[in-house]
């Protein structure tokens, strides 16, 4: 049972670094990424790659996954910052299949389906217990500098800047606010964020495949920004940690329920996490974390 | 916690109120996991896995458990997904304390989970084919039913010579066996002075009429179809009404009952299948055909029927319902002579009365390697007629 | 090699047809209510069911299957956009965007509740294609293109002379001066939604009739809709038909130019590409 919160507390870390992600994104800056699973796979890849072929040390690895994410990111959006957010939304999507179609093929590149086995932690694995709960500090202390980093950047002027772009991007522009350029930034180092934990990832499970960038993924992350609140760091951390324990208590409450098939519970569990979105986004959409009402300079 | 110990309770007591007046089993129900795909890619396919398991064990229960205990199985869902299926693998072995888990289906999830397993001495048994699975540092700790892309792709490309194909194309979604199943598919078609080539296709796409033309323009007289049931639906409706003339070859799992109900007879009307298959008079083969309900069980199916099986005869024949004592005694039910059997009913009675037993499932003799292959199986050759499988040998 | 791709022309120009129907039907959701619709491809998926049951199960002809399969999907997108969409209206096009993903994550498992996961086919006899010269067309492709077509000719109908149509166009053109002049907005955007769902239901069938019907049958199409309608510019009819054509045809001739396991890729770089070239795509969006 140990074990098992342990585990799920560093997979809720690495939700919470691609909640972070989202949270600036999304709910400071307003653009909608729904291809995170793309970046959480370029992460990935870039560091599992490098470090299981290329022999470089893991935290080498960790920070070319953060360049290799923030190429891709401000590759995907630059082509619709002048768009909708709208736009945004489709590329992204797009942009997360696309990966994981370019991961399946190219096998000289990725190891196709076959994916990456055996990727170095930097840790040795046989500590058992401890080999995870080192996992846990490592993972967590990452958040933590990541959330750290991510507070004072929102608070900042360039995060009251990337607020006031949301609220209205005219009236930013006619701030003399450059617009563009801003978004671009913001999205770039989000997608960064969320390649880091795609990276780390692969360094804790030891084993990356494209079937593990699969869109579910994003909405799961879309559903813990909403529940945690998706202008505040601190929200969209929490709500990653809820996340996991929803998806979690949702196994054990499939078990319960009299007269269903496995694969009647199984619908039930994924129709779950749309029905909280929802039910999150009408009643509670600021989350339980609310952004601090600053006021957002025109 | 407390409420799997209900929902085990409960089974428990639905299983003696369902046999009454059998020996009352003693002690903590004996629990097992499954592991399979009941949404996403695998969903037409794991559903039917759990429903298997759950059957023979009910059956054991009422015969009066394994080690005078009850067996409890948990189902949990991969979601055909490496991330989701790692942590539904976590809470089978952590919260559940399963003693094994049994039908991981896609490769990746299986690679994921495997080190999960031998990391915390719970026994894997997979339905994957890639040859990487057996491959893994897993000291043990894994076996797999299905045959690896080595032996069948040898079977399909001995079976294209014998069909006569000279020209051979080989249509398949990306998969972690692709590549393989052509490299060793190759070389008895290359002796028999044929071809073969590959055309990999995207499985989501709703139409292949395009890449069905580009094959066609190739003028093969054989296609094998490497893909699963619902690419494989798409496939087959293109290359029929490209009037395509020649011999299709496919895997048993892709030309399944599912798809046979879904399309139309003139569709399927004579494609080869080829499914491993347990030798000629094995009673496996019916028994999983009674539990399923058609005569034309998966082999994804036959195979779990298999692995459920043997785990409870292992855990009877070392007096250990562990994954430590299924890991060391699976062998000794598997192979090495002895009575012959077909299900853990029989078998566990057999070991009860002080007899070796040796299984012989419903996918085939389940002997294995040390690294957790099967050794060697027949296959089921098989072909559609009017929209039923019909035997055409096993060998 | 040129009879090749004239046949993936004719492949492409055919299962282009087929797409703009859910194309469309995103697109005019996007036009009136001002939102990309992300439970699109599961709305696909409750029309092949709903067209399957009125196939196999009522014994329904062709024609009367698709009218079932628009009227259970217009009635399963209102109910979309009353339970999930609608309230987020003045959260703005991106909440209701994401609330649309999630409820097309329910409609999914719900499909998945009711029916499993088996794959189901249409009670239809296959036949081969005909064939002149070198090239071949299939008597199934051509009627579901004629379907196709005829459920485009009667949406421009519809938008052409019925009052509501009339008011739809008002709405999408300018929303301001439509509410001036007397619109009802409500009713302007439940009739919208019902059609649009509708269409991208007809869409789901006649994929399934040419497929298979499972709970994923209509996501798999879900970058191809997508495509098609940012291609015509997002928002406009004649470019969403323009579009899923250019793309159907992309795609099959991709599949002779590069590896076809890339089809979905073709997707994604011809979003990308039009939106840095032409972001108004081929026919102008509205919306930019």
């Amino acid at each position: 049972m140990v074990s098992y919160i342990v585990f799920l507390l560093v997979v809720a870390g690495i939700y919470a670094l691609l909640a972070q992600s989202l949270c600036l994104a999304w709910g400071v800056t307003g653009l909608v990424n729904l291809g995170l699973a793309g970046f959480f796979a370029i992460g990935a890849y870039a560091s599992a790659t490098l470090t299981k072929w290329g022999g470089a040390p893991v935290p080498v690895g960790l920070l070319a996954a953060m360049l290799a994410g923030a190429v891709a990111g401000f590759v995907v959006c630059v082509s619709t910052l002048r768009l909708r957010d709208d736009y945004l939304a489709i590329v992204t999507l797009g942009f997360a299949e696309a990966v994981r179609v370019v991961a399946s093929n190219e096998i000289w590149l990725t190891g196709g389906t076959d994916g990456i086995s055996g990727i170095p932690a930097g840790l040795p694995r046989d500590w058992g217990q401890g080999f995870h709960l080192a996992a846990l500090g490592i993972v967590t202390a990452i958040l933590g500098l990541v959330w750290l980093a991510l507070r004072r950047l929102v608070a900042s002027p360039w995060g009251r800047a990337l607020r006031a772009v949301r609220e209205d991007q005219i009236v930013a522009a006619v701030a003399g606010k450059r617009v563009t350029r801003l978004k671009a930034e913001a999205f770039a180092i989000a997608a960064a964020i969320a390649a880091l934990a795609g990276a780390l990832y692969g360094h804790y499970t030891s084993y990356i495949a494209p079937e593990i960038f699969q869109p579910l993924i994003t909405i799961y992350v879309f559903l813990a920004v909403t529940a945690g609140g998706n202008g505040r760091p601190t929200g969209a951390a929490i709500g990653a940690y809820l996340l996991i324990a929803f998806l979690e208590a949702t196994r054990f409450a499939a078990e319960v329920l009299p007269g269903v098939s496995a694969v009647q519970a199984a619908a039930l569990r994924e129709a779950s996490v749309g029905v909280a979105l929802i039910l999150l986004l009408r009643l509670r959409p600021r989350g339980l974390f609310p952004e601090l009402s600053q006021k957002a300079p025109a | 916690m407390i409420i799997t110990t209900r929902r085990t309770a409960l089974f428990a007591g639905a299983s003696l109120l369902a046999a009454p007046g059998l020996v009352r089993a003693q002690g903590a129900p004996i629990r097992l996991g499954t592991l399979t795909p009941l949404t996403g890619a695998g969903g037409p396919y794991g559903p039917v896995m759990a429903n298997c398991v759950k059957s023979v064990v009910s059956d054991v229960n009422a015969a009066g458990g394994v080690l005078g205990r009850q067996v409890a199985v948990v189902s949990e869902d991969d979601q055909t997904n490496p991330e989701a299926g790692v942590r539904a693998a976590r809470k089978l072995i952590d919260v559940d304390r399963v003693a094994a888990i049994m039908g991981t289906w896609a490769s990746a999830v299986t690679t994921a989970v495997a080190p999960l397993c031998w990391e915390s001495k719970t026994f894997l048994a997979t339905v994957s084919g890639a040859d990487s699975i057996t491959a893994l540092p897993h000291s043990g700790w894994l076996i797999r039913t299905q045959p690896n892309t080595t032996l069948q792709g040898r079977k399909f490309g001995e079976y294209a010579v014998e069909l006569g194909a000279k020209k051979v194309f080989f249509m398949a979604p990306q998969t972690p066996f692709t590549q393989s199943q052509l490299a060793n598919m190759k070389p008895p078609i290359d002796r028999a002075g044929g071809s073969i080539e590959l055309l990999i296709y995207d499985a989501t796409k709703p139409s292949l009429r395009t890449e069905v033309d580009q094959v066609l323009r190739a003028r093969p007289d054989l296609i094998v179809l490497g893909g699963y049931t619902p690419d494989t639906t798409v496939l087959l409706r293109d290359i029929f009404r490209a009037g395509f003339r020649g011999k299709l070859l496919a895997y048993a799992y892709s030309v399944n009952q599912q798809m046979l109900s879904s399309l139309p007879n003139d569709v399927t009307e004579g494609i080869y299948t080829l499914a491993p298959s347990p030798a000629e008079g094995s009673g496996g083969f019916d028994r999983v055909k009674r539990i399923v309900g058609n005569d034309n069980p998966d082999p994804y199916t036959c195979q779990i029927y298999d692995q459920i099986n043997l785990i409870l005869m292992a855990m009877a024949v070392g007096n250990d319902a562990t994954g430590q004592g299924i890991r060391d005694n699976i062998r000794k039910v598997s192979q090495g002579g002895g009575d012959r059997v077909d299900n853990a009913v029989d078998g566990l009675r057999a070991i009860a009365a002080g007899k070796k037993v040796d299984y012989d499932g419903a996918s085939g003799p389940c002997d294995f390697t040390d690294a957790g292959d099967i050794t060697d199986c027949k296959f089921r050759y098989e072909q559609v007629r009017a929209g039923r499988q019909t035997l055409i040998r096993i060998a | 090699m040129i009879e090749a791709l004239l046949q993936a022309l004719i492949n492409g120009v055919i299962a282009g047809t087929i797409l703009a129907v859910p194309a469309l039907g995103f697109t005019a959701i996007f036009a009136v209510l001002n939102y990309p619709n992300f439970a699109i491809g599961a709305l696909a998926t409750v029309g092949a069911y709903a067209g399957w049951v009125g196939n196999t199960a009522l014994g329904l002809p062709m024609v009367a299957a698709l009218a079932l399969a628009f009227a259970a999907t217009a009635v399963a997108g209102l109910v979309v956009q009353w339970a999930a969409v609608k309230p987020l209206e003045s959260a703005g096009a991106l909440m209701m965007a994401i609330a649309s993903l999630a409820a097309g994550l329910v409609l999914e498992n719900a499909l998945r509740f009711g029916f499993g996961n088996d794959l189901r086919g249409y009670d239809l006899p296959l036949l081969r294609d005909w064939r002149f010269g070198e090239f071949r067309v299939g008597p199934q492709q051509v009627q579901n293109f004629a379907l196709a077509l005829a459920a485009m000719g009667l949406l421009w109908a519809f938008l052409r002379y019925s009052r509501t149509g009339r008011a739809m166009r008002a709405v999408a053109d300018n929303r301001d001066l439509a509410l001036l002049r007397g619109v009802d907005p409500a009713r302007v955007a439940a009739v919208t939604v019902a059609v649009g769902a509708g269409l991208a239901g007809m869409g789901g069938m006649l994929v399934g009739l040419d497929t298979s019907v499972d709970p994923l049958v209509g996501t798999r199409l879900v970058l191809s809709i997508f495509a098609a309608a940012v291609l015509g510019g997002l928002g406009s009819i004649p470019g969403a038909v323009a579009g899923a054509i250019a793309i159907g045809v992309a795609e099959e001739v991709a599949v002779l130019a590069f590896n076809p396991a890339y089809r979905l890729v073709v997707g994604f770089v011809v979003i990308l590409a039009v939106l840095t070239l032409r972001p108004a795509g081929l026919f102008g969006a509205r919306a930019s």
